[in-house]
């Protein structure tokens, strides 16, 4: 076992560095996905950023700014208030959503690359995170955390009740737009190193588990880092361990604790029924 | 076009003039001016669809008139708000003390944290409104009453000098409504607070509101309430003839 955990740690060397703080960060930012009910978005920002790294492949630019513009662009689109409009949210995600990953092949079908550069080019593969990786996404995703809790307040109140909020002062489109760009900017960079499944896993399977786990929202914060960060590093164990895919195993242990949470939870329903 | 202004004789501190207002094609407010001055207790009163609600966003300033112009002191500092339609998502895992809390933003802004005498005084406004002993449980674990009351509650701690209510106490008991009516009733005699509050029936603030701002068909007429009393008693009148 000892021998294992030592060869995890030398195979996956940056990977599992990147792994936590991807993890963490997309677990944290994603409690606000789940409870805005926005949760499409992050599969969505996940394939217009493969959509700009294809774009960048055809133009010869960097894939971390093609993927930066684009997911800016969509972010600015969907920031708008769409509780006032014909259609929902829900629904220009699903057409981005369609139109980036039909563009995103499009763009690289004629390319020079093979099929499994294009795959690791547009989708990641947390296995082959570098230096340079760590380094990049650290220079984002730091940044977005600290950005983050130092505005919890009117982040959490513009997105708990806008009218209030906008009543009371806080600039609501400020704080939508800001959050969901740092999203963005979260999103595309891990993406790029982690893959479109895995990022869309942290953002939605931990959140929703720290949920069923806590009722208060600092403890759902950390139960829901705790729950990302735990899942990739059995995941990169067991993947080590049993020559398993690593995404898919991190993924599956993800969904593992979401299960555990769901048993914690109606354990807890049960017990305070029996009580009464 | 009818210009209203409440009896008092001080500088009025909201006033709309030649407001016109709606929604898509269609207008619900017609040329509306109406003048409020501090202090006043005044019932916003007409049927559903009369344009209550749209006025008081007006005010607001949650909605843009499509003409005229809206004077209010909320720049300075924002009034105390209780919607019509309660917009928290029980999905968010905060307390009631959190969602109280945060009429507290206009004092706080973004990084202050909340004082020992703050913390004191959300606790004795959540015990006024007998929510004390709910004090921590989630927002989706509380009843629509107590939601109501909640929301109200949030108001209350803003300290703020003019209040905007939309029906607040569409969801309460008979005795929570008696109380939340006298309560804003004391902030405007006894702290000189602004109250201007949509409601349907007159049964709890018959003895207390002195002027009425009756809304209906988009058009704002502001009246004593015995002159509103008596136009009512002869239009039932005339229904049963």
């Amino acid at each position: 076992m000892l021998e294992n955990l030592y060869g995890t740690i030398q195979i996956f060397g940056y990977a599992m560095l990147v792994g936590i703080l991807v993890s963490a960060v997309c677990s944290i930012l994603g409690v606000f996905v789940v409870t805005k009910r926005v949760v499409f978005i992050g599969i969505t920002l996940s394939e217009v950023a493969a959509c700009g790294v294809a774009t960048s492949m055809i133009f010869h630019f960097s894939p971390m700014v093609g993927a930066g513009i684009l997911t800016t662009i969509v972010v600015a689109i969907l920031a708008y208030p769409f509780e006032s409009t014909r259609i929902p949210r829900d629904a220009v995600l699903g057409v981005t959503f369609v139109v980036a990953a039909a563009l995103s092949i499009l763009l690289v079908a004629k390319s020079h690359f093979g099929l499994e550069q294009i795959n690791a080019l547009l989708y990641g593969n947390l296995l082959f995170a570098t230096e340079t990786d760590l380094l990049a996404v650290s220079l984002i995703m730091l940044p977005v955390l600290v950005y983050f809790f130092l505005f919890l307040r009117p982040i959490l109140y513009t997105f708990l009740d806008r009218e209030m909020a906008k009543v009371l002062g806080m600039r609501v489109i400020l704080w939508e737009l800001s959050f969901f760009f740092s999203l963005g900017l979260v999103v595309s960079a891990a993406s790029r190193v982690a893959g479109s499944m895995l990022v869309f896993c942290y953002l939605i399977v931990s959140p929703a588990a720290a949920l069923l786990f806590s009722k208060k929202l600092h403890l759902v914060f950390v139960f829901s880092a705790a729950s990302g960060v735990s899942s990739t590093l059995a995941g990169m164990y067991l993947s080590y361990a049993y020559d398993l895919p690593t995404s898919q195993t991190i993924a599956v242990s993800t969904c593992c604790i979401f299960l555990g949470a769901v048993v914690y939870f109606f354990a807890t329903r049960l017990y305070l029924l029996w009580r009464k | 076009m009818v210009t209203v202004k409440t009896g008092k004789p001080s500088q009025p501190i909201i006033v709309c003039r030649d407001v016109v207002a709606g929604y898509g094609q269609e207008t619900v407010l017609h040329k509306v001016n109406l003048e409020i001055t501090a202090g006043d207790y005044l019932p916003f009163i007409g049927p559903n669809g009369a344009g209550k609600t749209t006025l008081l966003r007006i005010i607001l300033g949650l909605l843009r008139p499509r003409s005229g112009q809206v004077i209010t002191p909320f720049r300075n500092k924002p009034p105390g708000y209780v919607p019509q339609i309660k917009n928290i998502d029980p999905l968010y895992p905060v307390t009631l003390f959190q969602i109280v809390s945060m009429g507290l933003y206009p004092k706080l802004g973004w990084s202050q944290r909340m004082s020992r005498e703050d913390r004191e005084f959300v606790y004795k406004t959540l015990d006024e409104f007998d929510l004390l002993e709910h004090a921590s449980k989630r927002y989706a674990e509380l009843s629509g009453g107590m939601r109501q009351k909640a929301v109200v509650a949030r108001a209350f701690v803003t300290g703020a000098d003019v209040f905007v209510m939309d029906e607040p106490t569409s969801e309460l008991d008979e005795n929570s409504e008696k109380e939340v009516f006298s309560h804003l009733f004391r902030l405007s005699r006894e702290k000189a607070k602004t109250v201007l509050f949509a409601i349907h029936s007159l049964e709890h603030i018959a003895e207390t509101a002195e002027s009425i701002c009756a809304v209906n068909h988009g058009c704002v007429t502001l009246m004593p309430k015995s002159e509103f009393m008596a136009c009512r008693e002869a239009l039932l009148r005339s229904q049963e003839q």
